[in-house]
């Protein structure tokens, strides 16, 4: 690290972030274009079909599809890029960031692996180190910040689909996110803290201590709440070509619209990130005390595919809720049993003391 | 009258959603792994270029011209196709010839030219119904695409060829006997 960073003629400290930042931003959205070929070749899969397998490098290298991700790259790249007369300019350049940014940021308190000790100083592998004051409140926080992308993609093309699509979108936001709040809160509660480091050495390595097993319903309440939250089906409801079109971004082409889905990959993505920190042990190696720090890499990066392949997972398993059944579910069922969920530990923790 | 449609009564379990989810992913996961280990030439979908499907017998695809054994043409000029085509995509111009094999040196009539034109066909195949010698087919070549329009204005030589190679049989491009020069009726 000092040797990179006299190469750089910056201090470790600076060079280290500057790593940090370049490694999980890429990593993530590597992952995300990735996962947006997952999805297709999964969907195909469940449904007995094959998917896309064609594409290929140079049209001989055709490494089971995976250059499919390049070509609609390239394509949407060169696509002319049309913006409604009667748009809001400005918002319209606008809101494809605010969709893409908020969905990495809340990636950075998340601990991707061990913290380290090296030539006497403490490396942490998460992008803001523990101990910041923001904790585990930034990510939430932040992700309450997506919908603003959606919201001001709806309001700024000047579409009554799109508008119609927005408003639902950040409906279910709203009543998801108290629901959501509530089940983190338990875990707050139980954690005794909101850093991520703190949560996940509080679950320890063995599996049957980790918070899935502890608060199973808290579980359900944080895992569904994230669909709505990510506007991924079930809860789709910022889109639905039968009744609004493509929603929000129907009047985005070319690059606005992939930087649009890269933008709800990379949100899948720290969802995942959030319920492995949260629920499933983080960085933890299962039954192994003291795992090396690549180890607790390869770990964290192995949970948090598997939590985005459920998410492609349950998306094809699972038919659309009706606008009514989604709002019922929100604020009926998900809030009443985070609030349970809150209550019973806290008395948990009453009789405990 | 109305129906009365009785609603599906849901179990307790059921009514939790979580477990009929848990249930549908255990469905979908199977496809999944299924699909995942099924070799391609075993899957649902054919790959097109690679592989083919196996038209039904009785499929109406591209035309043959038939003919003998020594590669005359059975066709008989008699028209009866190009009357009954109902897209009028066929057009024949007929000939005379004489041949002391087939026809003991009568003389016989045989198509000059037969043309059809592959972008009017509708492959309806009245054609071959009403063809009184079997001399026109509609096989199983299903590959009809060119880029450019003249190349689907097949000619006599192009209908005798089209499934030359499929069934393992010689090109040709010329009858074996030469046609009688049409006499000029001499008043
Ligand atoms: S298949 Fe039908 S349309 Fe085509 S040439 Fe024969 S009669 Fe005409
Ligand atoms: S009906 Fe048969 S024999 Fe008569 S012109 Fe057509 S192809 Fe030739």
């Amino acid at each position: 690290m000092d040797k990179l960073a006299s190469l750089l003629h910056t201090t470790p400290a600076i060079a280290w972030m500057v790593l940090k930042v370049v490694i999980v931003f890429a990593g993530v959205m590597s992952l995300a274009a990735i996962f947006t070929w997952v999805e297709r070749r999964g969907s195909a899969m469940i449904q007995d079909r094959i998917g896309p397998n064609r594409a290929a490098l140079f049209g001989k290298i055709r490494i089971i599809g995976l250059a499919q991700i390049l070509a609609d790259g390239i394509k949407m790249f060169f696509k002319e890029d049309l913006i409604p007369a009667a748009a809001n300019r400005g918002l319209f350049f606008l809101a494809p960031f605010l969709a893409f940014v908020p969905a990495l940021l809340g990636f950075a308190v998340i601990p991707f692996g061990k913290s380290f000790v090296s030539g006497g100083t403490t490396y942490h592998l998460s992008v803001l180190d523990p101990g910041n004051g923001m904790g585990m409140l930034y990510p939430l926080a932040i992700g309450g910040m997506a919908v603003y992308g959606v919201l001001v993609a709806a309001w700024s093309s000047n579409n009554k689909w799109s508008i119609l699509g927005g408003m639902r979108s950040s409906a279910a936001m709203v009543s998801y996110e108290i629901g959501m709040s509530l089940a983190v809160v338990s875990i707050f509660m139980t954690a005794g803290g909101y850093d991520p480091a703190e949560i996940i050495k509080a679950q320890g390595h063995q599996p049957w201590t980790w918070n899935i097993v502890r608060q199973p319903l808290g579980f359900i309440v944080f895992f569904t709440c994230m669909f709505a939250e990510t506007n991924r089906l079930p809860f789709d409801f910022a889109e639905g070509e039968s009744e609004i079109v493509a929603g929000f971004n129907t009047e985005f082409g070319s690059m606005k619209y992939s930087l649009m889905a890269l933008a709800e990959y990379s949100h899948m993505m720290t969802a995942s990130a959030l319920i492995a920190t949260l629920y499933f042990g983080g960085w933890q190696v299962p039954f192994v005390k003291d795992p090396s720090v690549l180890l607790s890499v390869a770990c964290f990066v192995v949970k948090l595919v598997f939590f985005a392949w459920v998410f492609v997972w349950i998306r094809w398993t699972v038919p659309r809720f009706r606008y009514d059944q989604l709002m019922k579910l929100g604020w009926k069922r998900m809030l009443p049993l985070s609030m349970v969920n809150l209550v019973f530990h806290a008395w948990r923790m009453s009789q405990g003391h | 009258m109305g129906v009365v449609v009785k609603k599906a009564e849901l179990s307790w379990l059921d009514r939790t959603y979580v477990w009929p989810v848990l249930k549908g992913m255990a469905i979908t996961f199977d496809h999944f792994i299924k699909q995942l280990f099924t070799p391609t030439s075993k899957r649902y979908t054919i790959q097109y270029p690679e592989m083919k499907k196996e038209m039904p017998d009785g499929y109406r695809g591209l035309h043959e011209l038939k003919r003998f054994e020594d590669g005359a043409i059975k066709c008989v000029a008699c028209f009866m196709c190009q009357e009954a085509c109902p897209a009028r995509c066929i057009s024949i111009e007929a000939e005379e010839f004489s041949d002391l094999n087939i026809t003991q040196g009568f003389e016989e009539k045989r198509p000059a030219q037969f043309k059809i034109d592959m972008l009017r066909c509708i492959y309806c195949g009245m054609c071959e119904e009403a063809c009184p010698k079997d001399a026109i087919w509609l096989r199983k070549d299903y590959e009809l695409a060119a880029y450019d329009r003249l190349s689907m204005q097949f000619g006599k030589w192009d209908l005798m060829n089209t499934y030359a190679e499929a069934d393992g049989k010689d090109r040709i491009s010329q009858d074996p006997t030469p046609s009688v020069p049409r006499r000029t009726i001499v008043m």
